[in-house]
């Protein structure tokens, strides 16, 4: 149980956005991402189609990140920042549930740290037969990817990584953690 | 436990005990629709969903299929009462008490999915339907096949039926207790009565002229096309041509009106039509038949 849980949205907002960046790819892509341990960040690959992009944060721009794994299949990529640490996100131990609330932080349209706030609409496959994704009820526009979505405790329980329907699907953390693990660059 | 914490588990928790009593309803040819097992037995849907009479079947929690017969239809409230044999599947929690404008609710629909938002206001705006005045306007996403589900209270209790047909461009929640009431009369009189007037209609343009000699400001009406004998529009002296401008003071606009302004409980009852007779306004009184079930 995490001690010191956000009272507010305010206060959930300030939490993410510490850990969440913004990623630039010389202008052939951009969206979010969400910092990992030992200097590591987390997106989608359909944000990053090279293999240096820039890292923007809260407080700081234009630092540069390297590519160190790229999945198409997943959808997932890993990023190493050159030579610096930052906070890193905290990971739910428990999967969303439908009902439960929770936010996205991203930078749709460049616009950055921007905070929505709704519900898990579903869990469930977006194909037959394929892994569930979370559905969830909030309001996501291109930026966005790859971008944490969070339970009211500030954890991420999945990474944002596109629209459907009018509905945020994002990838749950369980399949992001494998990506990360079979990389074998980060251990757990 | 801190505030958000709490009210997020708290509506996870409630979408979990929806999930139980809502269903899969299967009655028309595209994407199914949401039903709630309101009482043993008895499945509430929304009427729009249900575009077949014969092979209905529903989809409970579990995943298994049950055979259902459509037991009623109230058009203009937009509720079917379909009836299965539920067995043991658990029965909604449904709550009397009268949603306020402000109330935090949650729409359940099959999977579960659920989405979330507000009762924006009370009544659908539109003034002219008498039977919309408590009706629920929501400021949240019906997403396709929610229609006939449930709206839920933090607390997973049944404050009314959704469905986004009933009111073009409005999300709605027909309440609880309207609700309450179909479902009464169909346990009373073991069906729910089906208003019958016998007229065939099609719009007709109000021109300035009739509408000043009319004392409106509408610009359509229905015209009668077709009186069938026998019937309570024969009865009353409705003549083909004539042209219906209301109906118990409520505006008839489009054939539709006819259909979702007469309620069951009114078969009986004598309500008063502005009829425009070769252009002269006149009051026909017409007393409401019921429609006899089709063979």
């Amino acid at each position: 149980m995490i001690a010191s849980a956000p009272i507010d949205f305010a206060a959930l907002a300030e939490t993410l956005r510490r850990v969440t960046v913004e990623i630039t790819d010389d202008g052939a892509g951009r969206g979010s991402g969400v910092l990992w341990p030992r200097g590591h960040v987390v997106t989608n690959a359909h944000v990053v189609r090279r293999s240096r992009v820039s890292v923007g944060t809260l407080e700081r721009d234009h630092l540069q990140a390297h590519l160190v794994a790229r999945s198409p299949d997943a959808d997932l990529a890993l990023l190493q920042l050159d030579g610096i640490e930052l906070p890193t996100a905290t990971i739910a131990e428990t999967p969303a549930r439908v009902g439960s609330l929770v936010v996205a932080v991203g930078n749709p349209f460049g616009l950055r740290g921007a905070l929505t706030a709704g519900i898990v609409h579903a869990i469930a496959p977006i194909a037959r037969n394929g892994a569930p994704w979370i559905h969830a009820d909030v309001r996501l526009a291109p930026g966005n990817s790859g971008g944490p979505l969070a339970d009211m405790s500030g954890a991420v329980v999945g990474i944002n990584a596109m629209v459907a329907g009018g509905l945020a699907l994002a990838m749950p953390i369980s399949r992001v953690l494998e990506f990360v693990l079979s990389t074998g660059v980060v251990r757990s | 436990m801190d505030t958000l914490l709490a009210l997020s588990s708290e509506l996870a928790g409630a979408v979990e005990r929806a999930a139980r009593y809502v269903v899969g309803v299967n009655a028309r040819r595209r994407f199914g629709s949401t039903g709630v097992h309101w009482q043993q037995g008895l499945i509430v849907t929304a009427d729009h969903t249900v575009e077949v009479d014969e092979d209905i079947t529903v989809t409970t929690p579990d995943g298994r299929t049950l055979a259902a017969t459509v037991a009623g239809r109230d058009p203009a409230i937009d509720v079917a009462v379909l009836r299965v044999d539920a067995g043991d599947l658990t029965i909604a929690e449904i709550t009397a008490e009268p949603a306020r404008v402000g109330h935090i609710v949650l729409a359940v629909g099959r999977g579960p999915r659920a989405s979330w938002g507000l009762v924006s206001a009370i009544g659908d705006g539109r003034r002219r339907r008498p039977e919309a005045a408590d009706w629920l306007s929501l400021d949240l996403t019906l997403y396709p096949g929610f229609s006939g589900g449930p709206l839920i209270d933090a607390r997973g209790r049944v404050v009314g039926m959704t469905t986004s047909g009933a009111a073009r461009h409005f999300q709605i929640a027909i309440p609880a207790g309207t609700v309450d009431r179909t479902v009464d009369e169909l346990m009373r009189r073991g069906r729910i009565p089906r208003p019958y007037l016998g007229v065939g209609t099609q719009t007709v343009r109000l021109s300035e002229g009739l509408r000043e000699r009319l004392q409106t400001d509408q610009r359509s009406a229905v015209i009668v096309v077709d009186v069938q004998p026998d019937s309570p529009a024969a009865a009353a002296g409705l003549m083909v041509g004539d042209v219906i401008v209301s109906l118990g003071g409520t505006r008839i606009t489009e054939p539709g009106d006819l259909r979702a302004v007469l309620r069951p409980q009114q078969v009986g009852e004598t309500v008063t039509l502005m009829v425009a007779r070769g252009g002269e306004p006149r009051e026909v009184r017409l007393t409401i038949g019921e429609r006899t079930r089709r063979s």
